[in-house]
């Protein structure tokens, strides 16, 4: 999952971004406010992280003007500001969760997937689809009772895909939803993974619209 | 002599006890003059009813003739005072007529001798135009004091005693004096119930005062308000308000202070605290190793930050600090040479220019914290291998501090909010709180001196001065 982290203090940010990923996000570091709203208009993050005072640009005005443009992704508001009216102002702005400094970095990495989670409309911490299970907070997938091993990119395509479960992921979204800057992207990368994803969990699991995408189906839900 | 503590005594009971005792003493002083008074008069009048009666019966002895010789003919009892009035009326030594109540013997000792009359309890003796020889004495008659007319006839035989006992007079004073006094004890607690009243009524902005000061919260500061304040309260409630709002003052400065430091502090903790955690659940050794001196560089940097908070929270105790002659190119030399080594690692050239001694007065571990603040601000936002420059001039009876660097400077606009506590420029890239600059001008404030921010002309980066006045 490719998250946003905006954050101007550079030992904070640099602890986050190294944690994050431990967790297995990957992780775009802005450290002002301007750079903050530009990241989040231009790439599809699954959640962003967003600190309250930032420089050039105001975290909460960073969330207002993201809001305005028509952007739904999941924030979290890490700040040091804990009074009530601040909380208030920044829920009411559009901040899906409020997170007051110091924070424990499992506790973040969880409400990160919560929010992600809630935002796809999935309520539990497992993702299920086609008889595969996936375990976002012990990244575990298994297929049947059987648990299958998969690398950090095949588990986040895969997530990726269960999260979208039913509509079309494009090759470029995909893309954009896996790396963050500066990782080098080689022009067939998604192919091969989801071809490694066709060879573990069997090769109906994915389907491919040609032109367009791949597509996990979802379960059809008996009425 | 030891003073034992006293229970404070209550305004309404000084007040209540005051003016009944002025009342009491008053009207104490009122009754014993209108018993004064009515005594004069009523022996006056009394006297006079005395020797009308005495002239009375001398007349008529003197015209009725002897025909009625009859002793101690007694007169008839015509009013219930009767008894405490006698008569004897003595013609040539015996006696013709007296009262029932009239003793036999002459009711004054040396009446049947009219000649030798005893002056010692003579009040009047005098003859009057009719040629009365006339005494009014005071004798003790059968145990009773009587109060004695006699009166002699001008020929000399008929002699007439009239008394009355000195016990009615003093009955009907008493009368008068019970008169004036009974309504005085009638009056006297009503008029203390309406002291009492009307004082608790003039006491009552006191009473609510002192009501709403006790049942305040302890850090409640509102201003307190007291209906209808008299105007002796004003001052009071004026002074009391006023330092309400001192203390209020000062107490959300504290808090405030308290606040924003806990909130500076919120920020390297989180970054310790999150550095610690990728350190534990890192496996890449290199990744560890970056993680824990990220760590340690948080710890370094939450302590700075409670020095300085330490620093200015002494600073704003408002203590004035202990001054004394010190040399600010001696101490200037210290601090450069303290912040060198760290300078040299950045390829920062810190060159110090002080060629004389620059007395002032000061307290040394503040003009150092100023000194090594300054030096170490201008450090801290020039990049590597700037060019930082300290000067220190004397200049007619100032001693001028200048820190110069090669930095990139400042907006007009921040370098007006710098020295606001907490306020650090935004995206200078440097940790820091904005408390150094607070610190600055608050110890070149409790030094007379003041601080200037501007451009380096020279060096193109940001200029502090600091104009102290010289000392010697």
């Amino acid at each position: 999952m490719r998250i946003l982290l905006a954050e101007d203090d550079t030992l904070l940010g640099d602890g986050l971004r190294a944690g994050l990923r431990q967790h297995g996000f990957s992780v775009d570091w802005v450290r002002d406010g301007a750079a903050a709203a530009r990241e989040l208009r231009a790439q599809p993050y699954a959640a962003a992280v967003l600190d309250l005072g930032l420089p050039l640009m105001d975290g909460l005005d960073v969330l207002a003007a993201v809001r305005r443009a028509g952007i739904t992704l999941p924030v979290l508001v890490l700040t040091a500001r804990d009074a009530v009216p601040d909380r208030i102002r920044g829920l009411d702005l559009g901040a899906d969760d409020y997170v007051v400094k110091p924070v424990d970095l499992d506790e973040l990495a969880a409400r990160l997937r919560a929010l992600v989670r809630r935002a796809h409309g999935q309520p539990q911490e497992t993702l299920q689809a086609q008889g595969v299970t996936l375990d976002a907070a012990r990244r575990s997938v298994s297929q049947a009772g059987q648990a299958v091993l998969l690398s950090t990119r095949e588990f986040d395509l895969l997530q990726a895909l269960m999260l979208s479960a039913g509509r079309v992921l494009s090759r470029v979204q995909i893309e954009q939803q896996l790396y963050s800057w500066g990782q080098e992207v080689e022009s067939n990368a998604v192919e091969v993974h989801i071809h490694h994803l066709r060879k573990k969990l069997g090769a109906g699991l994915i389907q491919t619209v040609r032109g367009v995408g791949y597509l996990l189906a979802r379960d059809t839900v008996a009425p | 002599m030891s003073v034992t503590p006293r229970a404070p005594r209550s305004l309404q009971g000084r007040l209540l006890a005051g003016l009944l005792g002025a009342v009491v003493l008053v009207w104490g002083i009122t009754a014993l003059i209108t018993w004064r008074d009515a005594r004069h008069e009523l022996d006056e009048l009394l006297d006079s009813h005395l020797a009308q009666a005495a002239a009375l019966l001398v007349a008529q002895q003197s015209h009725g003739g002897d025909e009625d010789d009859a002793p101690g003919l007694d007169a008839p009892q015509l009013h219930r005072y009767a008894p405490k009035v006698a008569f004897q009326v003595w013609h040539a030594g015996r006696l013709v007529l007296r009262s029932a109540n009239a003793p036999v013997d002459p009711m004054v000792g040396a009446a049947a001798s009219a000649t030798s009359r005893p002056k010692r309890h003579a009040d009047r003796d005098d003859t009057d135009q009719r040629g009365l020889n006339t005494d009014l004495r005071t004798v003790l008659i059968a145990g009773t004091d009587w109060r004695v007319f006699s009166a002699v006839g001008a020929e000399r035989d008929i002699q007439v005693f009239v008394g009355e006992q000195l016990q009615s007079r003093q009955a009907i004073l008493w009368a008068v004096l019970r008169s004036t006094l009974w309504p005085m004890a009638l009056a006297l607690p009503l008029l203390g119930g309406v002291i009492w009243w009307v004082v608790r009524l003039g006491t009552a902005p006191l009473r609510s005062l002192s009501h709403s000061l006790a049942h305040r919260e302890p850090l409640a500061l509102a201003p307190v308000a007291v209906v209808d304040p008299p105007s002796e309260m004003l001052p009071l409630l004026a002074a009391l308000n006023r330092l309400f709002e001192r203390i209020a003052a000062m107490v959300e400065a504290e808090r405030r202070f308290t606040a924003d430091a806990a909130h500076e502090l919120r920020t390297p903790i989180a970054a310790i605290r999150i550095q610690a955690q990728v350190a534990l659940a890192e496996t890449d050794e290199a990744e560890r190793h970056h993680a824990l001196r990220a760590t340690l560089a948080g710890c370094d940097r939450a302590a700075r930050l409670v020095d300085q908070l330490l620093t200015l929270s002494r600073l704003e105790s408002g203590t004035a600090p202990a001054v004394a002659p010190l040399d600010l190119a001696t101490l200037a030399q210290r601090v450069t040479a303290e912040l060198a080594p760290g300078a040299l690692q950045r390829q920062q050239a810190l060159s110090l220019d002080a060629p004389q001694p620059c007395i002032v007065a000061a307290n040394d571990p503040l003009a150092a914290v100023l000194l090594r603040n300054l030096i170490d601000n201008a450090l801290r936002y020039s990049p590597d291998g700037a060019v930082v420059q300290v000067t220190l001039r004397r200049q007619g009876d100032r001693v001028l501090l200048q820190v110069e660097d090669s930095g990139p400077g400042l907006a007009e606009a921040d370098r007006d909010r710098l020295g606001e506590r907490f306020f650090r420029v935004l995206g200078s890239g440097q940790t820091g709180s904005g408390l150094g600059w607070s610190i600055v001008r608050r110890i070149a404030a409790a030094h007379g001196a003041s601080v200037g921010v501007s451009r380096s002309a020279a060096l193109g980066g940001l200029a502090v001065t600091v104009d102290w006045p010289a000392a010697g």
